[in-house]
């Protein structure tokens, strides 16, 4: 029996559903191929905070150990961090779940007076299937925030919908790593557009030193120092800085709120500040400038 | 705080550097903890996992290799001693007393208690107690819940009851809090303010999780990173004038070319003037006395609202 004539119209549907396949993704996303910095810099640097402490331990029911070690991001990481980029100079963005607003009010409050961006990172660090209880979870995180800066967030960390995040007033969301340069995320036909500032595992600091990080095996464990990773974010810096470009440095309090990184990250801004023309704004500064002058088209 | 039942054992924030005060205006405290069980699994020390090669090593060569670097350095330790090791093993555990150590106690035979029922701990925890206090001649003040490597977390196991059983039990510390780098209380109750001090452990600064981890293969010996990791958290502690503590482990440690990075980095530690090299009980000593849950320990009613839809 001659098979090839089914065989081969089997093929040509694979080839058809992955030409599809990859059509919607590239239909959704604009690539800026280049960003205009403002007038003397010519990259940008982001140094942001997810300040979950303990809250993503508890919504995994985690042991007491871990929930402690979460812990140690509001008692002491998080007010290092704000003393480090305060002593700097520097605004970061701390992208702060709702809920942490009522376990460290104080931190959360200093950071705000310090000029950092307190930005959302879901109410409860997830995302509810239910539409309207999604909703409801989004304005509840924007609403504590607002509460303890006076000021509602405009940037997200998060797996919200793209549309409720518009709906919510949101100008940017800072989750993925389509592209090294923000990118415009859109539906397929272009509608309800919204800037995503990159960021990647390799320049995040619980993929270095947090042990059992996303629910990994002991197998999967390779805890590193923090020389080791000074070099590995300096190298993404340097290849940055020549391509004019930006980089997204994610820290966690817990993580990088330890006194010997703590150290790591004050050499590693001193030798950034050792090259002309870097721009250290908040996140909200970079969106606010590719929105301008970059705007999705 | 706002204090949280299930989500934080302790207050809202940390004593700051220039509080922290240390005795006769020592600078930073340094602390030895030796784990002296081997390793097992959730079910605590079997006659197999001591029939190992590695298991003999840690009792004998490892350990006695280790005891020499403290002792020709004149350095305090503290012994983290399971009560099944104790009995096996009682003259060397008076010799380590002997020698001016600390015997604390770690669990009966460094089983994970987590699930077990609160009398079951209980009936544990008091025949660990009495152990380590006839063989060692005194009762140990504190007690170590450390991680096993195969855990699938590496802070160390406790249950729900642990820590009120240990108030109870009249202990002055526990050895391994992740919430601090310093001596922090842990709360078990808000209401009556129950709680014990918690020395800080941190798995960055334990060696079994950079020999060989987690068994043998390419690549799994990083001695390197445990001595950069070792070495950055004292530079940088020393200069907040905070803590610094490590654990060893005398299969881990005392092997050749590990002994030369815990060679390497005491010298650098005792290059640092104003050091406080102390055992944990008698860091543990000095903080009850110098900040004292009574005024120190800073707790506000929980400021949490339920919702549905929400976690609670």
């Amino acid at each position: 029996m001659d098979t090839s004539t089914g065989i081969a119209s089997d093929l040509d549907g694979d080839i058809a559903a992955l030409k599809a396949g990859a059509a919607a993704s590239d239909a959704s996303h604009r690539r800026l191929p280049r960003i205009e910095w403002p007038e003397g810099t010519r990259m940008a640097v982001n140094f942001t905070a997810d300040f979950d402490a303990m809250l993503l331990r508890r919504l995994f029911n985690e042991p007491p150990s871990q929930l402690a070690k979460g812990e140690f991001g509001g008692r002491v990481g998080i007010w290092r961090l704000v003393e480090l980029f305060d002593s700097h100079g520097i605004k970061a963005t701390i992208f702060t779940p709702g809920r942490i607003c009522e376990l460290y009010p104080r931190a959360v409050r200093a950071a705000a007076d310090s000029g950092h961006e307190i930005a959302d990172h879901m109410w409860e660090h997830q995302v509810p299937k239910d539409r309207a209880l999604e909703r409801d979870h989004l304005r509840k995180a924007k609403a504590a925030l607002e509460k303890l800066t006076g000021r509602a967030p405009v940037g997200t960390r998060s797996w919200h919908s793209r549309d409720l995040l518009l709906e919510e007033g949101f100008l940017y969301n800072s989750h993925d790593s389509l592209d090294a340069l923000p990118t415009w995320v859109s539906a397929a036909d272009g509608s309800g557009p919204l800037l995503n500032l990159p960021f990647h595992y390799a320049i995040d600091d619980a993929m270095f030193f947090s042990f059992a990080w996303l629910n990994t095996e002991n197998d999967a464990q390779r805890m590193m120092d923090p020389d080791h990773v000074e070099e590995i974010w300096w190298d993404a810096f340097l290849q940055q800085y020549r391509a004019g470009g930006y980089l997204n440095i994610c820290m966690h309090p817990f993580v990088s709120g330890r006194a010997l990184r703590i150290a790591m990250l004050d050499r590693l801004i001193n030798r950034m500040k050792t090259m002309p023309g870097v721009w250290f704004p908040t996140c909200e500064q970079v969106a606010r400038h590719v929105v301008s002058r970059h705007p999705f088209r | 705080m706002p204090w949280k039942e299930r989500y934080t054992i302790s207050d809202e924030r940390t004593l700051p550097d220039a509080e922290v005060r240390w005795p006769d205006g020592r600078r930073c405290a340094f602390r030895i903890v030796v784990d002296l069980a081997p390793t097992s699994g959730p079910d605590g020390i079997t006659p197999a996992d001591l029939a190992t090669p590695e298991a003999y090593f840690g009792r004998h060569g490892g350990l006695d290799a280790l005891l020499g670097v403290l002792e020709r350095r004149g350095l305090p330790a503290t012994f983290a001693v399971p009560a099944v090791i104790a009995e096996i093993m009682p003259d060397t555990v008076r010799r380590l007393r002997d020698a001016g150590h600390e015997i604390a106690a770690h669990g009966f035979k460094h089983e994970d208690v987590s699930r077990l029922p609160r009398d079951a701990e209980k009936a544990r925890l008091a025949r660990t107690t009495e152990i380590i206090a006839r063989i060692a001649g005194e009762r140990p003040t504190g007690w170590f819940s450390l991680a096993r490597p195969g855990d699938k977390f590496a802070g160390g196991a406790v249950s729900p009851h642990t820590i009120d059983l240990l108030v109870e039990a009249g202990y002055d510390y526990f050895g391994n809090g992740l919430a601090d780098d310093i001596p922090h209380y842990w709360v078990s109750d808000f209401a009556s303010r129950r709680n014990i001090l918690a020395l800080p452990y941190y798995y960055h600064y334990d060696d079994q999780f950079f020999l060989l981890f987690p068994k043998k293969g390419t690549g799994l010996e990083n001695p390197g990173a445990l001595e950069r990791n070792w070495r950055a958290e004292l530079d940088a502690q020393y200069k907040r004038g905070r803590q610094f503590s490590m654990v060893l482990h005398p299969h881990a440690i005392g092997w050749p070319n590990r002994l030369q990075v815990l060679e390497r980095f005491l010298d650098h530690a005792a290059s640092l003037p104003g050091l406080w090299v102390a055992t944990s009980a008698a860091c543990a000593k000095h903080w009850l006395a110098t900040f004292p849950a009574a005024t120190h320990l800073r707790l506000e009613p929980s400021i949490w609202q339920d919702y549905p839809g929400s976690l609670s």
